[in-house]
Formats: C-alpha cells, sequence, structure tokens
C-alpha cells in the first residue's frame, strides 16, 4: 500500500508520503544524535572527529542529510508554489533551489564518506 | 471592462448571501487561531532552515577539518551576539521538530478534533520554548 503511493501514479501522493517518511528518518536520527552527544560529550577536537569517525555514523549522517535535502526540496517547492505566482520567475526559484540542495549533498558526500 | 465581466460572472456563481460579506485584506484585523500561528510558524521556520544549511555545513567542515579550525569555530560560535542568533535558530528547529511531530500525528489520526488540535498547539509552542530555555540556561549558566 505505502510502496504503492510511492510510485509515480499517485504523483501528490508520492511527495506527501516523501515529506513524512524523511520527517521520520530525521526524527529518529535526531534523538540518536542527542543521545549519542550527551553520552560521549565530545567537548575538545580530537573527541568531536572521533564522534564523526565510525563509518556506521557517518552512513546515518548522510541518511540524514539525503532525508533534509529531499524534505527541504518539497518543503520550500510548496513554499515557492504558494507565494511566487510568477511562473517564470518561480522556474529560477525552483532550479536554484535545486541545484543548491545537490551542492549541499555532494559538499556532505564528500565531507562524510571523502 | 473584461475585468468587469469576469466579476459578474463570478458574482453569479455566488451562492445567495455569499455576496454580502465583507472583504477584509487588513492582516491586522484578523486574529489567527493558535493552530494556524503553530503551522505558519513551521512553515517560517522551515524558510530559515533551509537557509542556514551552508552555515551549518561550513560549520560542521571547518569543525572537523583541523585543529586549528576548529578552535575558530568554537571562539566565533562564543561570541555574544552568535550565541544569541543560535538561541533564536535553535527555537526556529525545536519549533520545526515539535510542529513536525505533531503534523505526522495528525497524519495517522492522533489528535484531530478542533479542541485537542488547540491543545497540542499549546502543547509544541511551550515545548518549543522550554527546550529553548534549557539551551539557554546550558549556553550562558
Amino acid at each position: 500500500m505505502l510502496i504503492e503511493l510511492l510510485t509515480k501514479r499517485y504523483p501528490g501522493m508520492r511527495a506527501w508520503l516523501t515529506q513524512r517518511l524523511s520527517a521520520l528518518v530525521m526524527v529518529i536520527y535526531i534523538a540518536f544524535a542527542v543521545v549519542r552527544f550527551l553520552i560521549i560529550q565530545p567537548n575538545y577536537y580530537e573527541a568531536w572527529v572521533d564522534f564523526f569517525n565510525p563509518l556506521w555514523w557517518r552512513i546515518a549522517t548522510l541518511l540524514f542529510w539525503i532525508s533534509l535535502c529531499v524534505h527541504a526540496w518539497l518543503g520550500i517547492r510548496d513554499v515557492l508554489k504558494d507565494y511566487v505566482p510568477n511562473p517564470s520567475a518561480r522556474d529560477v526559484l525552483d532550479i536554484l533551489l535545486v541545484v543548491s540542495l545537490w551542492v549541499y549533498l555532494f559538499w556532505a558526500v564528500w565531507l562524510l564518506l571523502g | 471592462m473584461q475585468n468587469n465581466q469576469q466579476k459578474n460572472t463570478q458574482k453569479a456563481r455566488l451562492r445567495p448571501g455569499q455576496m454580502s460579506r465583507p472583504k477584509n485584506l487588513n492582516l491586522f484585523t484578523i486574529r489567527l487561531p493558535i493552530n494556524a500561528l503553530v503551522s505558519i510558524l513551521h512553515r517560517a521556520t522551515g524558510c530559515v532552515l533551509f537557509l542556514i544549511l551552508p552555515i551549518i555545513l561550513l560549520l560542521l567542515h571547518l569543525s572537523l577539518s583541523s585543529l586549528q579550525d576548529y578552535e575558530t569555530v568554537i571562539t566565533v560560535l562564543h561570541s555574544p551576539f552568535i550565541k544569541l542568533m543560535l538561541l533564536g535558530l535553535a527555537w526556529a528547529f525545536f519549533h520545526h521538530f515539535f510542529a513536525g511531530i505533531r503534523h505526522l500525528a495528525m497524519d495517522v489520526h492522533w489528535m484531530t478534533t478542533l479542541m485537542k488540535a488547540r491543545y497540542t498547539s499549546k502543547v509544541v509552542l511551550v515545548l518549543g520554548a522550554l527546550a529553548t530555555l534549557v539551551l539557554a540556561l546550558k549556553m550562558w549558566l
């Protein structure tokens, strides 16, 4: 059922559900990150680097960041749809949005896995 | 002329009684219900969070790249004005976070009656303020 809603047959439901699933991924990561931060308390440089050193944590962080980019794309796209009635202006802003999010995503990949 | 025609056809489509409704475009005379306030703040804070994404990435990048850059980031983050801005942004995050969880709850049909929605709106506002307060105490004490 949920998987079917994520297919191209239901573009509106797909965006809606993607927004929520990405939110869920982020909530789980943030809860985990806060607990981990409070336990480890990385208060100096080496500890901070160690905090981001485990591969599983880098992958989790990357998953979080991918969810964030998708979530931000859908969210800001809706905001632009609501407040920018001029189609060509909105197209430009939409492109800016997508390009900036791809840049952030590649930056995060490079930072976490490079 | 064409505009007038359009207006007339629109008028013709209105149901009886609808025509006498006042048009009120002065936003200051409209009282925002608390659920609407939480909702629009969710949207506004979402936009703010999107805009600070590159700054977050830059800070993370610098803090992990070398001891010297790490010290720089820490120094910058400890300056009084930046701390105040951080607190504001933290509130934006907390509000977006809790309001988002409220939306998720409503999506699975929890707390969907008007009274419950008003109540959870207050809870979201209080939680956002409380989390910000806790962070402020941690930052300044």
